[in-house]
């Protein structure tokens, strides 16, 4: 039994879901998959391949079994390429991280922490009472809508709710019980949502519903100065459109944790957008980093030791999104 | 009946609130105080005061019968120099905001989030990222909270911090139960007990006599070298020298304070709010004390002013009385 890290990103965790393994099967990591000459082989004697993405022009991987992705989405992965019976599973455990993410970011955009910050450590008290400075915003009676009423978008609402926000949520499929939320609209119904929102929280998975769902109209039914934060995927969000609206001040300000651009073997660092959202003073960014706590390392290493380890001992895999 | 507004703060007040105020009140507003030096007859027939200090060189106010606060604190009035009989009250309004400063300064110190964001907007790095096998950042699930002052701020931070899976520890100088979500709420004397088991400990009390140094370099030490401190109480409360070595040598993790050991003044109105650089230190989140500086706080406390002088003036009982001369 052999199991194959495949990609800079799963190669580079390796060893630590490596220390969580009960069972020993053989282990190869190739971090650079554009590598064809070391692929090949690599793929042909592998049983589980735990990585990212999964392309189109692989070569065969007549043994596998298990295609682990070391995320929760599968969206960098060609399932059509996948070979036919292969469980193709995820790991979960980042709800928390990212339901603190949204708190924490939600907060700081009404209360504008990072213009009260930077102003005073330049030696400025304007953004305060002394100063005679504009009094900042607060959480308290503002309607959120949160987009995608998944495990993320409960966790949001169950902390926001003793904040005294006004909760609401649209969801592509039904909802059964939405408490605290106060109403969920359906996904096709987005447009009702959005005029009511303070806040905008992006939460959904990527998919053809949600690809450029919130684009250049929807943007312009938001409220005047509302906030937009989405923790989701970059292209669910209408990348110029975006840029436009925070730059000329039509939304408040956005916190941004996925992007359009990520960095690859030959471009390490690059900018996250092909505009330039760094400059912009009402952007809260971080480099898809909302999840990457600990506490979800613990979680997700340790689930994907578990299904090589019950697949090694054949038997069935969790978190199955689908067998090919 | 003649209330007088004194101070821009009070003028300001006086703006806000003249839709509400009692038809028939007569209403005065010095926005210079000094204005009120040159002009003691307006002292004189002044039955209502709304300001944010008095001083003993002010003209007499033999007839006052409220001294409103336009603030929570009341330690810039001189009370010596106000006529017996009178009761002072001040106002809040404040606790929401403050609450929610405090949650999410602790988030955005569990999550390194000035470090991330700081470094992918200046330098495109990725390091921090989930896709670049970085060092993870914290997660406040799972981790301590100690609040020091279980009062009305104490309460709404534990009230918004229960549904984020964390202990809540409280400490409070008088015996209080703890409501639901919190654990256990400790003598004030017994606060040794309780820092070295939080991962955060955010200070909440008023400055008095029992709180005014209360967090010095011993007890800094008995906090987790990991720790986090916040401060939205007074300056006055933590040791200024012990609590800058401490995060300059990291044996706390980090903090964040909006409250500060001197202010600016008309002479110098960019001092600097420590005799140290604070600002200059990466694990410190610093601000101007503005984490109740909000638009819905100032409305509440407007709200609670008006709703005082219509009491005075109608002789129905007053709110927020903090003391009678």
């Amino acid at each position: 039994m052999k199991v194959l890290f495949l990609g800079r990103f799963a190669g580079g965790h390796a060893p630590r879901v490596l220390a969580r393994l009960a069972t020993t099967p053989e282990t190869e990591i190739l971090a650079d998959e554009t590598d064809t000459a070391r692929l090949a082989p690599a793929l042909a004697g592998a049983d589980i391949v735990v990585g990212l993405t999964w392309r189109a022009d692989f070569p065969p991987a007549p043994r596998l079994k298990l295609l682990q992705c070391i995320a929760t989405g599968v969206d960098r992965m060609d399932l059509a390429a996948v070979p036919r019976g292969v469980a193709v599973c995820n790991t979960l455990g980042h709800e928390t991280p990212i339901a603190e993410y949204v708190m924490m970011t939600m907060l700081n955009l009404t209360h504008g922490l990072f213009h009260s910050v930077l102003s005073f450590r330049a030696g400025s008290w304007e953004a305060s009472l002394q100063g005679g400075g504009a009094r900042h915003g607060e959480l308290l009676g503002q309607t959120v809508g949160i987009v995608g009423y998944g495990g993320i978008g409960r966790e949001v609402a169950r902390r926001a709710a003793p904040f005294g926000v006004r909760l609401l949520a649209a969801n592509r499929s039904p909802v059964g019980d939405a408490v605290p939320v106060e109403r969920v609209y359906p996904l096709a119904d987005l447009d009702r949502m959005l005029p009511e929102c303070d806040v905008v929280v992006i939460a959904c998975a990527l998919a053809p519903e949600t690809q450029g769902l919130i684009d250049a109209r929807r943007i312009r039914l938001m409220k005047p100065g509302a906030f937009l934060i989405n923790i989701a995927r970059g292209q669910i969000v209408d990348e110029e459109a975006l840029y436009a609206a925070l730059r000329d001040g039509r939304l408040g300000g956005a916190a941004i944790d996925v992007w359009w651009r990520y960095p690859t073997p030959s471009e390490p660092q690059p900018r996250p957008s092909r505009f330039a959202f760094h400059e912009l003073p009402n952007v809260l960014m971080t480099p898809h980093s909302s999840s990457f706590t600990e506490g979800t390392a613990e979680r997700r290493f340790g689930d994907i030791a578990t299904n090589i380890d019950r697949c090694v001992r054949g038997e069935g895999p969790i978190n199955v999104v689908t067998i090919v | 009946m003649k209330a007088l507004f004194l101070g821009n703060v009070a003028a300001d007040t006086a703006e806000g609130i003249r839709a509400e105020l009692p038809p028939g009140l007569e209403v005065e507003i010095f926005v210079d105080p000094q204005d009120l030096l040159r002009s003691p007859q307006a002292a004189a027939d002044a039955d209502i005061l709304v300001s944010n200090h008095w001083h003993a060189e002010y003209p007499p106010m033999p007839q006052v019968k409220l001294v409103q606060s336009v603030a929570t604190g009341i330690e810039l009035f001189d009370l010596a120099a106000l006529p017996p009989g009178v009761r002072i009250c001040n106002a809040f309004g404040h606790e929401t905001a403050i609450a929610e400063y405090i949650v999410m300064v602790w988030l955005a110190l569990h999550h390194r989030l000035f470090e991330i964001s700081g470094e992918f907007r200046e330098h495109a790095s990725w390091r921090t990222s989930w896709v670049e096998s970085g060092a993870p950042h914290g997660e406040v699930r799972g981790s301590t909270l100690g609040i020091v002052g279980y009062g009305r701020v104490g309460q709404e931070v534990a009230r918004r911090a229960a549904p984020f899976g964390v202990r809540i520890l409280a400490a409070n100088r008088s015996p209080r139960e703890p409501e639901v979500g919190v654990e256990q709420v400790f003598p004030l004397a017994e606060l040794d007990r309780m820092l070295p088991l939080c991962d955060t400990v955010a200070l909440c009390t008023a400055l008095g006599p029992e709180t005014t140094g209360l967090i010095d370099a011993r007890r800094l030490a008995l906090m987790k070298p990991t720790a986090f401190l916040v401060n939205i109480a007074r300056g006055a409360v933590i040791d200024e020298d012990a609590v800058y070595a401490a995060l300059r040598e990291g044996r706390i993790g980090g903090a964040a304070l909006d409250v500060w050991w001197q202010y600016p003044d008309a002479a110098e109105p960019r001092r600097r709010g420590s005799r140290h650089p604070f600002h200059e230190l990466p694990n410190v989140i610093v601000t101007p004390h503005n984490s109740g500086w909000t638009q819905g706080m100032v409305r509440r406390r407007w709200d609670e002013i008006a709703d005082n002088i219509g009491r005075c003036v109608r002789g129905e009982s007053l709110i927020n009385i903090v003391t009678t001369i």
